[in-house]
This record gives C-alpha cells, structure tokens and sequence, in this order.
C-alpha cells in the first residue's frame, strides 16, 4: 500500500467518524426530543382522562339526581338505562326485568307512540309529548315526554333520551279547574237569568192591578168621592214605586265585572247625555269643571254610575242656588273624580250605611235606597273605592277612583 | 180618515188580566179588530192548523208555561206557511239576550208592556195601526 493510499484511507475514515458522531448527536437531540414530547402527551393523557372521569361523574350525579325521571333507551325502546325517579314512576328496575317503552304504553295509545317514536327518529327531539303509561303496579299515569336522539362520533343514531314527568295530578287539577270555571260561568248566566225572570214574575201582577184599579176608575167615572181618588192615586204612587224597585234591584244583579267591556269612553259625552236625559231644575247649576278624561270601559255603566251620583245631588238640593261640580285628579294608574253639592249633607253616622242596599234615608216617592250600592258596585267593579265628605246643612263631596284600564 | 180595513189578530198570552186589557184596548179604537185567543203555545199552534182562517198578525208574550215564547217563535219561523206571519212580541222582558234572540229568530216587533195601562193603551193603538196601514199577507 502506498503512503498516499494509506492517508486517502485514513481521511476516509475521519470522515466517516465525524458524520457517525454527528449522527449519533442528532438521534441522541431526537431521542430526548421524543422522551419529552411522551412524557408531556401522558401528562395531558392523565388530564384529559381525569376530565373524562369528572364529565362522567358529573353526568352521574345529574341523571341520578334529576327530580324528573330519566330513561335512556334504544332505537327500539327498549329501555338501557333509568334513574331513581324513573324507577319510582315507572315501578320497573330494568336490572330484573327488561322493558320497553312501546310495552308499557297505554293499549289506546299504541300507535301515537310509535308515530312519536318515528317523529323523533327523523326530527332527532321531539317536545312535550303526552301519553298514557301503565306503572307495574297497573296504575296508568299520564306523563310528559321531552325526548332526543344520542348520536355517536359519526352522526349514527344510536340512542335515545327522555325526561318523563308525571303530569297526573297537575292534568287532573287543570280539568277540575275548567270544570268549576264553567260551574260558575253557567251559575252566573243562570242568576242573571233568574233575575230576569223574578222581575218578570213580580212585575206582571203590579201591572194587572194598576190596569184594574184605572178600570174600576173608568167604569164608575163620577161616581168617586175626593178621598176615594185620592186612594186610588196613592195605589198607582205605590204601584209605580214598586215597579221601580224591581227595575232597580234587577240592575244592581246586572253589574258584574263581566260587563265591563274594552271601549273607550269619553267621559265627555257621558256628561252631555247626562245633561239632557235628567231633569235639572231653573234653580241648580251642573257644571263640569275641566274636561273629562277618557276611560276604557262599559259605556252605560259609567253612565249609571254617574248619573245616579248627579241625580241624588239634584234630589237633596235645598237652597235656593244649587250647585253640583264635576272635576276629576290624574293619579297615574287611577282617575279620581269628585261630585260636589251644596244640598243639604249628610250626617256623619250615614256615611257607611247609604252604600248598603235598600238604605234609603228620605222616604221619597223617586227613592228606592239602590242607587248608591249600584254606584259602590261599579265603581269596584272598576276596582276603585268610593268615600265622601259631608256637613249637614252645607253639602256633600261624594269622591271615586276608577282604574283607566282594567 | 179612510175606515181602516179588518184585521184579525191572534193574541198568545196566558194571563186572564193581560187577555182583558188587550181586549179592552181594541173594544176602544175605532178599528175592526177580531181578536181570537191562544192561551198557550200548544193552543196556537192548534188553531193555526186551519189555513183558511191564519190571522193577520200575531201578538206573542215570551213567558209562557209548556213552550215558551222563543220557542214557539223557531216553531213559527220554521213552517213553510206560518213564517209569513207577522209577529210582534209583547212582553216585559227587556232582557237584551232575548231581545237580540228575537230578532235573530224574525219578529216584525218587540213591544214592552208599560206598568201604566194608558201608556199600554197609546201603545197597543199605534202598533194596531201601523200594522192596519201595512199590506198583510193573504196566503
């Protein structure tokens, strides 16, 4: 071998060792490149199983502790899982004995399930569904379905979840209530028809003698002395009389908060028809003293009641200028009206006692003691208050609220 | 004046006072009024089987025992012949449930009965009269 073969070798070589060592370098970098990247994968691996332990416990704890049973079943119904509710309600413990959803179905309601079942196939959720389930113990309640379809990673059905709510006793209480509603809505129409037909009844035989007594007068024309026809025209007075407390009593039956119907109503108007429908007499002055608000109501009603409030300022007017005021307050949810006089007043001990049926305190031909309960009724019917403030011999403020919109 | 023609009224009423004061009523106004009475649904019906002799207009009280007013009213109102018939109602319901069902139903009139008997009179006459001043039916 000559010298420079030798040399070429050995440079060879060198070469050769430097790459192996820089090789060796580069796998030993990789080496603790990869040692590190395991240990920090099985650090995250831990995490991540640790957080999949929580999630599931987590989840445990909700669908054992749900109030509202919880089934878990499969795409056929049969039924995988139940929490402690479910089993309450249900009565079953799928540990024993497998059932199925369809299986324990009401036999009426048997195809309404497995058309809910195909709904929620397709829809992936189906809500508030109600249908009638037999219990073990052969007792059938009704329940509430809230029920979805579990996916798995690739979008495949795979299961279904429900929470079921017994809603029994909640259904059972909902029909009692629409039946004592209704209970009361007839009882209402037949005491308002029953009204009708007494006033009926009471009104017919006052007619039949006023129509007998003016016979009797005619046929014997002449034939009366003074104090005979003075009689017969207090048998009319009377008649007439009792004619109006039928009408009146029939009235105040009538006000319930059933007549109180959405239109507005300008008060205005009322007022002005007021005007013209009662007598006022030269000596008395009504006035208004702003104008009226409008109010949502029943438009005769609020007549009524203000008319039967100025007609009693009329009737107990005493002096020789009466004066009978309108004005009204703005108090935000309420209007507050005043009805003022200068008549002559109430005693203070009266002031409960007139609202009371029947409680007239003038024997008067025009009073029947019913038109202030009806103003106390409308107004409450309004959910208002009325009070007054009076001095005898000096007048009477009668004061009201009214509810602008009920 | 021209004399007004005949017309015969059927009254519908079962109280013996309402009868008589219609009666009355009529003996008072210068008009041929023949008045034949039903003391009931029942009975009315009953006469107004005889198609020759249907009156001209009838006077029907609602609050009758048996059938009441309204009923025999759809009654009426449902026979091919019969719902040709003028009929005004004379009551002292003014309950606005029967008022609108009477409408409803076909009535030519809903007439209150006053309590006074000469406001009953004014109007007895003037509804006698219109209906006289009205072409009636001749079926």
């Amino acid at each position: 071998m000559t010298k420079l073969s030798v040399e070429i070798l050995e440079r060879a070589l060198k070469r050769e060792r430097a790459a192996r060592k820089q090789a060796e370098r580069i796998l030993e970098q990789k080496a603790r490149e990869l040692y590190t990247l395991t240990q920090e994968l099985q650090f995250s691996n831990k995490e991540l199983e640790h957080m999949v332990w929580e999630k599931t416990s987590e989840l445990k704890g909700v669908f054992e502790n749900i109030i509202d049973a919880f089934v878990v079943m499969d795409l056929s119904g049969k039924v995988l899982k139940m929490n402690d509710a479910a089993i309450d309600l249900l009565g079953y413990t799928i540990a024993n004995e497998p059932i199925n959803l369809i299986d324990i179905v009401h036999p009426d309601e048997k195809q309404g399930i497995i058309d809910a079942f195909k709904l929620l196939y397709v829809n992936g959720s189906v809500a508030n569904y109600q249908v009638k389930v037999i219990t073990k113990e052969g007792k059938t309640r009704l329940v509430d379905i809230n029920a979805s379809i579990i996916y798995d990673e690739k979008d495949k059905p795979v299961a279904a979840q429900g929470i079921v709510r017994d809603i029994t006793e909640f259904k059972c209480l909902e029909n009692q209530k629409e039946i004592l509603l209704k209970k009361l809505e007839k009882s209402n129409d037949e005491l308002q028809e029953y009204a009708h037909v007494v006033s009926h009844d009471l009104k017919s035989p006052l007619r039949s003698i006023y129509a007998l007594v003016d016979w009797i007068k005619e046929d014997n024309e002449g034939q009366f002395n003074e104090e005979t026809l003075h009689n017969f025209s207090l048998i009319d007075i009377t008649l007439e009389k009792m004619e109006q407390l039928i009408s009146d009593v029939l009235d105040y039956s009538s006000v319930t908060s059933e007549n109180v119907s959405a239109a507005e109503v300008d008060l205005n108007i009322v007022f002005k028809d007021i005007y013209q429908i009662l007598y006022l007499p030269d000596h008395i002055k009504l006035s208004c003293i702003k104008n009226l608000p409008s109010i949502k109501g029943n438009r005769s009603r609020l007549q009524q009641l203000f008319q039967n409030l100025i007609s009693n300022a009329i009737r107990y007017c005493d002096k020789e200028e009466g004066l009978i005021d309108l004005d009204y307050k703005d108090q935000g949810e309420f209007y507050q009206f005043s009805i003022q006089d200068n008549g002559i007043g109430i005693a203070p001990e009266h002031h409960e006692k007139i609202f009371k049926i029947f409680q007239s305190l003038h024997q008067n031909k025009e009073s029947t003691g019913v038109g202030l309960s009806i103003v106390k009724k409308i107004v409450e019917s309004y959910q208002g208050e009325i009070w007054l403030e009076s001095a005898l011999g000096e007048g009477t403020t009668f004061y009201f609220t009214l509810k602008k919109e009920l | 004046m021209t004399r007004v023609k005949t017309m015969k009224v059927l009254l519908i009423e079962d109280d013996l006072i309402e009868v008589m004061k219609l009666k009355r009523s009529i003996s008072k106004l210068d008009m041929d009024v023949t008045l034949v009475e039903a003391k009931n649904g029942e009975e009315a019906l009953d006469l107004l089987k005889d198609s020759q002799s249907l009156p001209d207009l009838i006077f029907l009280d609602l609050n009758m025992p048996k059938i009441n007013g309204i009923e025999f009213l759809k009654i009426l109102k449902s026979d091919d012949v019969l719902r040709y018939l003028p009929t005004v109602i004379l009551t002292t319901s003014s309950n606005r449930k029967d008022v609108l069902e009477c409408y409803k139903v076909g009535v030519a009139g809903y007439i209150l009965k006053p309590l006074k008997y000469d406001e009953y009179l004014d109007k007895i006459q003037k509804t006698l009269l219109y209906w006289s001043v009205n072409e009636l039916i001749k079926i």
